[in-house]
């Protein structure tokens, strides 16, 4: 290292090396590349590809001259309708607003399936929505080949996002485990007027609704209106996905913490 | 050396066809399409055309031997996707460049504007007629072939200069008085060089001085010569590392910065045509032209046109050497490139004619052995 350092300083005081040298260099570097250029051929040879990998005789994941990078990129997304509880965790924590929950056949009349519809013309791939999703239905694969010829086909339906989950690409396999909630869902009771709409619309169904007693009146004192209901969430269950607390009409539900 | 000449091929073409034409023609008409003069003279034509279409491909495939070494050099693969590994990528640009619009900046002289560019390309394509490929393969045998491509070559600074001046444009006119400058500094140095084989050979006539090498070629006695003949033709063909008048990674085109479309193509063309004299001038003149050394197993330079296949395959090596450099060396300054020019060079060009002096004294050398019939 020394050397070269030196050599850089000072150049040689022969003309024929400043001729010489650098003819040398390129024909080694003409030499080497003889056999097979640095350029991958990218249509027709892909660095993800294991045959193109294994004939230029590159480990998995390391690609030529690029460096183990590819194996965590973040592509298109893969969707797994089967599983997804409509949670909506995707589109809350999207910084771009490009998830939009829609429709999907398969839910009950009364509340239907909703599941995210992505805009790759506003994604920015960072990732946030799959690293939120509870039940991991929601993945990123390696695939970047996105270019459309219509704006309109940028926006992938949940249909779209299924299919591509069924081509069982490679995905990004570093997902980001989301730091443990401490928070529950906590209730105040004297605002409860056990509508029932958080165990209605709770996608994990970990709600249920409990008879509490009426309380005892004093003469002369009126019964407020309400349904003697309060919910009780079975806290292993729930994924803090705050769909209760956003349906609640009495806003008696909140984040907390007991201890 | 009975075999066919290139006049022989275009003659035999004309005359089956128009023959074959005469017997199904009637009378008056097969007497008049079969006469002998008109035969000769269409034949003359089909002759250039042969001739130029040999030139212009050649160029094209020139292009392409230089962006595929090119980019070898550089670690990737050059043109890939026009047909065969990218060979038909330069028609593809060539024709992209003949459906542009060629239009003419509003002051500009007409006539040097549009004169200057076909002026360049055909002074350099008139080369080709002169220089002889293989032998009877040129347009006849001129007794000074050499002095005169040299010459027609020379034209190329003040065709370049009157098309910098007559676009109205100041960087244009800078960049043209360069180029004549950088021009007609290194060709002293390469006429001089040329001297050098001159004396050796005793002739201008090419197609002597490739017959002068049968006993070895000259690039080993004349390296000198040969040294400043490949600079000289670097600084003439404005390559890399002589390619500052049109620097394509600083200025914006040099001196044919207002040439678009077909006009810049003349000028691309004849560059490439220009850099096609100078490997084929290379090879005559040091590398024994066709011929090949007699250790070479006569079954490689036996079969038919043998010798146009070896001198192309020389052509295309010399030109790999001027890419390598063009790969490896970078770009010299303008008063760096005018002091190696009259300072070196020329010194160098002298000492190579007083080498080539002693040499035809001596007449014989231990190595290689004697000249055929040496000197003036």
């Amino acid at each position: 290292m020394a050397d070269e350092v030196t050599a850089t300083e000072k150049p040689s005081d022969n003309p024929i090396l400043w001729v010489a040298k650098p003819m040398v260099t390129a024909a080694r570097q003409f030499a080497r590349s003889l056999v097979r250029p640095s350029t991958v051929v990218y249509p027709f040879e892909r660095l993800e590809d294991p045959k193109f990998r294994t004939e230029v005789g590159v480990e998995s994941g390391k690609p030529i001259g690029v460096g183990p990078i590819w194996d965590n990129y973040r592509g298109v997304h893969a969707l797994n309708i089967a599983t997804c509880i409509s949670c909506n965790l995707c589109a809350f924590s999207c910084p771009d607003l490009c998830i939009e929950m829609v429709t999907v056949p398969g839910g009950d009349p009364k509340h239907p399936k909703k599941c995210p519809e992505i805009d790759y013309g506003k994604c920015s791939y960072c990732g946030f929505c799959s690293d939120a999703c509870p039940e991991g239905c929601l993945t990123m694969t390696t695939r970047y080949e996105l270019s459309t010829h219509k704006r309109a086909d940028m926006v992938y339906s949940p249909e779209r996002l299924y299919q591509v989950y069924q081509q069982k690409l490679p995905m990004n396999p570093i997902r980001v485990e989301r730091p443990a909630n401490e928070d529950q869902i906590l209730l105040e009771p004297p605002l409860c007027i056990g509508c029932n709409a958080c165990a209605r619309d709770c996608p994990t169904q970990c709600i249920t609704m409990l008879d509490v007693p009426k309380p005892e009146l004093k003469p002369g004192e009126k019964a407020p209106k309400r349904i003697w209901k309060e919910p009780v969430i079975n806290d292993s269950d729930c994924v803090r996905c705050g769909t209760c607390i956003s349906v609640c009409p009495k806003e008696c539900l909140f984040w907390g913490n007991r201890k | 050396m009975s075999s066919a000449t290139l006049y022989s091929v275009s003659y035999f073409l004309v005359n089956t066809l128009l023959t074959a034409l005469g017997s199904v023609l009637p009378y008056p008409l097969s007497a008049w399409i079969t006469n002998s003069d008109l035969i000769l003279g269409l034949s003359v034509l089909v002759f250039g055309a042969i001739l130029l279409a040999a030139s212009m491909i050649n160029t094209i495939v020139l292009i392409w031997w230089e962006r595929k070494l090119l980019g070898r050099f550089m670690d990737r693969r050059g043109a890939m996707h026009v047909g065969y590994a990218g060979l038909l990528q330069n028609f593809a640009d060539g024709l992209k460049l003949f459906r542009k619009n060629t239009f003419k900046p509003k002051e500009a002289d007409t006539l040097g504007f549009y004169g200057g560019p076909t002026a360049y390309m055909v002074t350099s394509m008139i080369i080709f007629g002169i220089l002889p490929i293989s032998s009877g393969w040129n347009s006849g045998v001129l007794p000074l072939s050499l002095l005169l491509a040299l010459a027609v070559f020379s034209f190329a600074p003040l065709f370049i200069f009157v098309s910098a001046w007559s676009s109205n444009n100041k960087y244009s006119l800078m960049g043209g008085m360069r180029s004549a400058a950088q021009m007609i500094a290194y060709e002293v140095p390469l006429l001089l060089a040329v001297v050098a084989v001159v004396v050796v050979s005793g002739s201008f006539n090419l197609n002597v001085i490739v017959m002068e090498q049968q006993n070895y070629w000259f690039w080993a006695p004349l390296f000198l010569a040969l040294i400043v003949f490949v600079a000289g033709m670097l600084a003439e063909m404005e390559r890399i590392p002589f390619d500052l008048p049109e620097a394509e990674a600083e200025l914006v085109e040099g001196w044919n910065t207002e040439y678009g479309g077909m006009l810049f193509a003349f000028f691309m063309l004849a560059d490439y045509l220009r850099a096609l004299v100078g490997s084929i001038l290379v090879v005559l003149l040091f590398l024994g032209g066709w011929t090949m050394p007699s250790w070479v197993p006569s079954a490689a330079t036996s079969f038919p046109l043998a010798g146009i296949f070896w001198f192309m395959v020389k052509t295309y090596l010399v030109f790999g050497l001027f890419v390598w450099i063009r790969a490896s060396l970078p770009r010299v300054r303008t008063d760096q490139l005018l002091r190696v020019g009259w300072n070196r060079m020329i010194p160098l060009s002298l000492a190579s004619v007083f080498l080539a002096a002693a040499l035809v004294t001596v007449k014989c050398l231990p190595v290689f052995g004697c000249l055929p019939s040496p000197g003036v």
